[in-house]
């Protein structure tokens, strides 16, 4: 029998533990709450770095707003998102539709992006604070607004939002802390200046906490025997001292909740009937695959000549600091190499040393010097790597047979 | 030159002729499918013999009303509908130039016929600006006095009219002299003819529009009408009683007007010079009497007309005026007597009148049965097919505020509309008395007003406007247009045109359509035109490159029958010496005020008159709100908005026992925490240590190059050596450049595109000296 996977819990509840969550979501919810309830006007910006819960806040706000029966029937919604209502005319036309706006105008093909613009505004122009419904913008992604022309949209928003028109609350939702600056002085006089900053400042402890309830099966599991050893398998893979310390690395790195999960389903991912457990060596493997480094691992792919123009190329790094280079100076700098081993071996012709530049070119791992023309002949187009030495080193290390000669090139001071 | 005259006068009495008083007519307007409506009570010439001037009683379409008030009918208005306009301040007097043609109508109170008549018009109620009413049958049966003693230059339609004289027309001139003499041509046939033709072309070029006009006034039944009677008169007359012809031509050609000085010319041909008052006294006998016996001659014409007669009559028009070759066939022969060619004269005479041209009036006569039913029907006026939106009514009710705190919320609320405002007396006095006078002086003129966001502009204005607006309702004020354009509120400069139009008429159209109806609504002498004033927010989106919305919008008000005013509204107070060009700023002219940002204390005015006496705050409290935002921007609705959180704050403390119940001192400081304070420092002390170190790796790395900006590469060097020092385990390369992504999507640092990997130069987005703050109080 395949038991349910555990996995499958592994989604994030809002409110139930993270600290700030708890009084920041009260404000919303009652802005909110006073918005659909009272028909007062409101404009909030919720800021904070990617994956600290800002779409989940809301919604979870929004969950519970659904739940209180005066709110239910006396809210609609809008959802715009600043990558996919790429200019206003696109973010009219949805906000349109999904006000069901465009029933009103029947079977009339909906006009120019002025008409539509003096439309909506007539529509909520119309409305009044006792009897029309209020209206909830969710404008996620909300800093790509204030790049369309002239910020008509925002301006509209915030300015009905500011006069005795349709009761609307304007809820933005980014991840820039700048966001107020990139408002035009109108837009921004309009705008209410209510930020909520959403910044987790939790600290290791709790951060194995929620690994501990992210992991852990709720008492409502149907198997009460499985979620029993579960459990005790979770709580002593977060005692264990090698989960800890990797656990620490990543904490250190983000406390970015979205890379918690990525690490902890890995490691769900290895959970078998045979297997009911999750060992403290799953994790490990785990954190190795999430840390690893994509472009190192592109070198073991190359050929042996394309190792040998990176390493010759990483000389040419050494000796003049940084500057390009083109192929000339590569392939000079791995004929010295050939010349003082007076070895045949990798004595190739001049197009076939083309041939492997131009791969390394494709695979990105050396770059043209921005603004070099193509008039330039390719032998002397200006280069530049785009890998660090660590990364070079690391991958001679892994590389597989590599030759002995090479390596102690590589690692030698200078060619 | 006195023929010349004579002919020009005879052409332009034309249009006249079919008009009497009491009747109903179209009146030229700015829109060529919707002409006025009104009805004749007086016709006279003005003091030099120029013009001819009827005064007329006013009737407003259904499409002129203005849009919001047609609510107040209550029921569909009937788009043949007209109403009886009661308004003292309008102008009643109109050129008669611009009379198109009559029409019928009918004011029972007998429900709307469906008939598809589409030239009869309905008078049911009266609009007096206001409300609707129900017509005073006494008013709508007003006397149509006959009036040839009571006016004093009375109804004698004469003298060539403005737009005629200055450029006579050398061929129909020849013409005439040649129909009317006979045998005294001048030149041969087949020249005038090339003349002529030659002299239509430049003239159908430089007349367009009055052509048109007449065009239009032959075009007309009315027209048909009168044409028809006067040939059938004549006909008969010529065969038997000839004496008694030429009196009835006279008759006919009175209104025309062209009896008296002709059949002088007739006695006379080379009298060049006749003093022209003597004439007048004459003509002026003549007419009023001929005009009585016109009078009956029509009503029994009225009586016997019919459709049929109508249609008979337009082949022999056309055969009248078909070719100039007939008419010079005529001249050429010598035995037609001299009474049959002068009659023919006149035929010729009375046709071709009725436009500039023969050319022209041949084939608007071909046209003319193709033309009634598209000329007529862009009359109706068009069903708004913009339904117009709503946003969906809520289910419940909204809850009244139930505390103190909640009422003193709503009424901080900035979009809750205060009864009066405070702080900008002076303000509101010089914008109500600039608009006041010019309202009372029925001129035009611009205003600019500037100020940084959140200083009362717009309120101000709209608050002038609800204070004329009531000026107006008493009476005590002529009543006004008040329209409103906000150049955020528009997705391109020229849509200004087509909201101007919409606001104005409700009609739609395309910029440019609009712009050219505009232009010729303000520069036309349009009867009846109650002052408009416009308000102009966010003046400086309207920038175009050529400036020629700008332009339009500060041109009109000068212009001498456009009545309008603008107020415009931007942010800058030089903006007109910044962005306009020089023709624009100087239209514009220097009427400006700039609105002050807020002091402290008048911010505090502000939120005390809008509480209203309520006890929500402590003096303190309210002190230390609007000196803050003062010191900072002034602006009137951060002021509002930071009071309002406040409330929310006190609210929400409410349960700890020590507080008053009052929004105090620390709620407000709260409030101003929350939106003045940088949430940068906090952002830095919450990023992850990777994060952490990375700034401070960066921020090394600028110190040891002497530069603002570095690679990655460079950073990460840096990077790696701190992690060693801090004793923690170095990242590679992509970790690295995760945790600088992480600090660029915040915008702790500024980055390059991504793509460029390691390569990308970072720069830091706060100052060093925040970051060194931030990590030491770790």
């Amino acid at each position: 029998i395949i038991k349910s996977r555990p996995g499958a819990r592994c989604e994030f509840q809002w409110p139930s533990s993270v600290a700030p969550g708890h009084c920041v979501c009260r404000h919303l919810l009652e802005l909110l709450r006073r918005t659909a309830i009272h028909g007062e006007s409101n404009s909030v910006l919720i800021v904070g770095p990617r994956g600290a819960g800002k779409t989940m806040l809301l919604q979870c706000v929004l969950r519970d707003l659904q739940k209180e029966e005066k709110v239910q029937k006396n809210l609609l919604q809008v959802h715009l998102s600043g990558l996919l209502q790429t200019d206003d005319r696109t973010a009219l036309k949805e906000i349109t539709r999904q006000l069901h706006l465009e029933n009103v105008v029947g079977d009339k093909v909906f006009g120019s992006f002025a008409e539509n613009l003096a439309f909506l505004l007539e529509a909520l122009k119309k409305g009044n604070r006792s009897s029309s419904c209020p209206v909830l913008f969710v404008l996620d992604e909300f800093d790509l607004f204030a790049h369309h022309k002239n910020q008509t949209l925002l301006y509209n928003l915030f300015d009905v939002s500011q006069s005795a028109q349709a009761p609307i609350a304007v809820v933005g939702v980014t991840c820039r802390l700048d966001v107020l600056e990139l408002l035009e002085k109108r837009v921004k006089s309009r705008f209410s200046h209510r930020q909520i900053h959403l910044l987790s400042s939790l600290n290791f402890t709790q951060y194995l906490e929620r690994v501990w309830t992210q992991l852990s099966l709720p008492d409502s599991f149907p198997d009460k025997k499985f979620a029993q050893e579960w459990n005790a398998g979770v709580k002593t893979l977060c005692e264990d001292k090698s989960v800890e310390e990797v656990l620490q690395r990543h904490f250190n790195s983000s406390k970015d909740f979205r890379s918690l999960h990525m690490l902890l389903m890995l490691c769900l991912s290895r959970v078998s009937v045979a297997k009911p457990t999750i060992k403290p060596a799953d994790l490990l493997e785990a954190s190795r695959m999430c840390f690893a480094d994509a472009t190192a691992n592109m070198l073991h792919g190359l050929s042996i000549l394309e190792l040998c123009l990176v390493i010759a190329i990483k000389h040419l790094n050494d000796v003049y600091e940084g500057e390009p280079f083109n192929l000339q100076m590569v392939h000079n700098e791995f004929k010295k190499f050939l010349h003082r081993k007076s070895n045949s071996m990798y004595n190739f012709e001049q197009p076939v040393v083309m041939k492997a530049f131009e791969h390394l070119q494709q695979l990105e791992l050396i770059r043209p010097v921005d603004g070099s023309s193509a008039k330039v002949q390719r032998e002397y187009q200006l280069m530049r790597l785009t890998l660090d030495h660590s990364q070079i080193m690391d991958a001679l290390q892994k590389y597989p047979q590599c030759p002995t000669d090479v390596k102690q090139w590589a690692m030698s001071a200078f060619g | 030159s006195q023929r010349v005259g004579e002919w020009l006068r005879s052409q332009h009495c034309k249009m006249v002729k079919d008009v009497t008083l009491g009747q109903h007519i179209l009146i030229e307007g700015y829109d060529e499918d919707n002409p006025y409506v009104a009805k004749v009570t007086r016709l006279y010439g003005d003091e030099n013999g120029q013009q001819m001037k009827a005064v007329v009683q006013w009737f407003m379409r259904v499409s002129e009303l203005p849009v919001n008030k047609l609510k107040l009918l209550g029921r569909e208005p009937h788009p043949q509908e007209i109403f009886y306009y009661e308004c003292r301040n309008c102008d009643n007097e109109v050129n008669v130039e611009s009379i198109l043609r009559p029409v019928k109508h009918l004011d029972s109170n007998d429900p709307f016929p469906d008939s598809s008549d589409k030239d009869t018009l309905y008078v049911k109620l009266s609009w007096d600006s206001k409300v609707f009413g129900v017509v005073n049958s006494t008013v709508m049966e007003s006397p149509a006095e006959p009036a040839p003693a009571s006016s004093p230059p009375s109804s004698t339609p004469r003298g060539p009219s403005r737009r005629v004289l200055p450029t006579p027309d050398h061929a129909i001139m020849q013409k005439a002299s040649l129909g009317e003499v006979g045998c005294s041509s001048v030149g041969t046939p087949a020249n005038v003819e090339a003349e002529s033709l030659h002299s239509a072309t430049k003239l159908s070029a430089s007349k367009c529009l009055s052509a048109k006009r007449r065009n239009a006034t032959a075009r007309t039944p009315g027209v048909r009408k009168r044409l028809e009677l006067s040939s059938e008169c004549s006909h008969k007359d010529f065969k038997m009683q000839p004496l008694c012809r030429t009196r009835e031509q006279q008759g006919f050609l009175y209104i025309s007007n062209t009896k008296s000085p002709e059949v002088e010319n007739e006695k006379s041909p080379m009298v060049t010079e006749t003093p022209r008052s003597s004439k007048r006294k004459s003509a002026m006998v003549v007419s009023s009497r001929i005009k009585k016996q016109l009078n009956l001659l029509e009503n029994d014409q009225d009586l016997n007309s019919s459709g049929e007669e109508e249609d008979e009559f337009v082949p022999s028009k056309n055969d009248l005026l078909s070719s100039s070759e007939e008419e010079g066939q005529d001249e050429d022969g010598p035995n037609i007597d001299d009474q049959v060619s002068a009659k023919k004269f006149r035929y010729v005479a009375t046709g071709s009148g009725n436009s500039r041209s023969k050319r022209k009036s041949y084939s608007s006569a071909r046209t003319q049965r193709r033309t009634p039913a598209k000329k007529i029907s862009p009359g109706t006026p068009k069903t708004p097919r913009h339904a117009t939106p709503s946003i969906p009514i809520r289910s419940l009710q909204t809850q009244q505020p139930a505390n103190i705190l909640e009422e003193a919320r709503a009424r901080l609320h900035v979009s809750s509309v205060p009864e009066s405002l405070p702080c900008r007396e002076q303000e509101f006095q010089d914008i109500y008395s600039f608009v006041e006078s010019k309202i009372i002086d029925n001129t035009g003129g611009c205003m600019y007003i500037s100020g940084v966001p959140g200083t009362g502009k717009t309120a101000t204005v709209h608050e002038v406007i609800r204070c004329l607006q009531h000026a107006a309702d008493m009476d005590e004020i002529p009543s006004f247009h008040f329209i409103e354009i906000n150049g955020m509120k528009m997705t391109d400069p020229h849509q200004a045109y087509v909201q101007i139009l919409q606001k104005l008429t409700g009609q739609k159209a395309t910029p440019d359509h609009a712009a050219v109806l505009l232009e010729k609504r303000f520069s036309n002498l349009a009867p009846r035109k109650e002052t408009i004033v416009m308000l102009v927010d966010e003046l400086d989106l309207l920038w175009t490159r050529k400036q020629n919305v700008m332009y339009n919008l500060f041109d009109w008000p000068t212009r001498r029958h456009a009545r309008l005013v603008v107020l415009t509204i931007a942010n800058t107070m030089d903006l007109p010496e910044r962005i306009m060009i020089n023709r624009v700023a100087s239209r514009l002219g220097l009427t400006r005020m700039s609105f002050q940002p807020y002091s402290f204390k008048q911010l505090q005015e502000i939120i005390m008159s809008r509480l209203n006496k309520l006890k929500a705050f402590e003096e303190d409290a309210l002190q230390l709100v609007s000196r803050k935002v003062a010191a900072l921007s002034g602006d009137a609705r951060r002021c509002l908005d930071i009071c309002r959180r406040a409330t929310e704050i006190c609210e929400h403390s409410a349960a700890d026992p020590s507080s008053t119940g009052l929004v105090g001192m620390s709620h407000v400081m709260e409030a101003l925490n929350e939106m003045f304070s940088s949430a940068y420092i906090t952002a830095i002390r919450c990023a992850s240590t990777q994060e952490q170190l990375f700034l401070r790796a960066a921020i090394a790395e600028f110190r040891r190059l002497g530069l603002e900006e570095a690679t990655f590469q460079q950073v990460f060097v840096q990077h790696q050596a701190l992690c060693r020092i801090e004793g923690l385990r170095p990242i590679g390369v992509s970790e690295g450049l995760a945790v600088c992504q992480r600090l660029g999507a915040c915008r702790l640092l500024l980055l390059e595109p991504s793509h460029l990997g390691v390569l990308q130069h970072i720069r830091l987005n706060v100052s060093q000296d925040d970051i060194f703050y931030a990590l030491k109080a770790d």
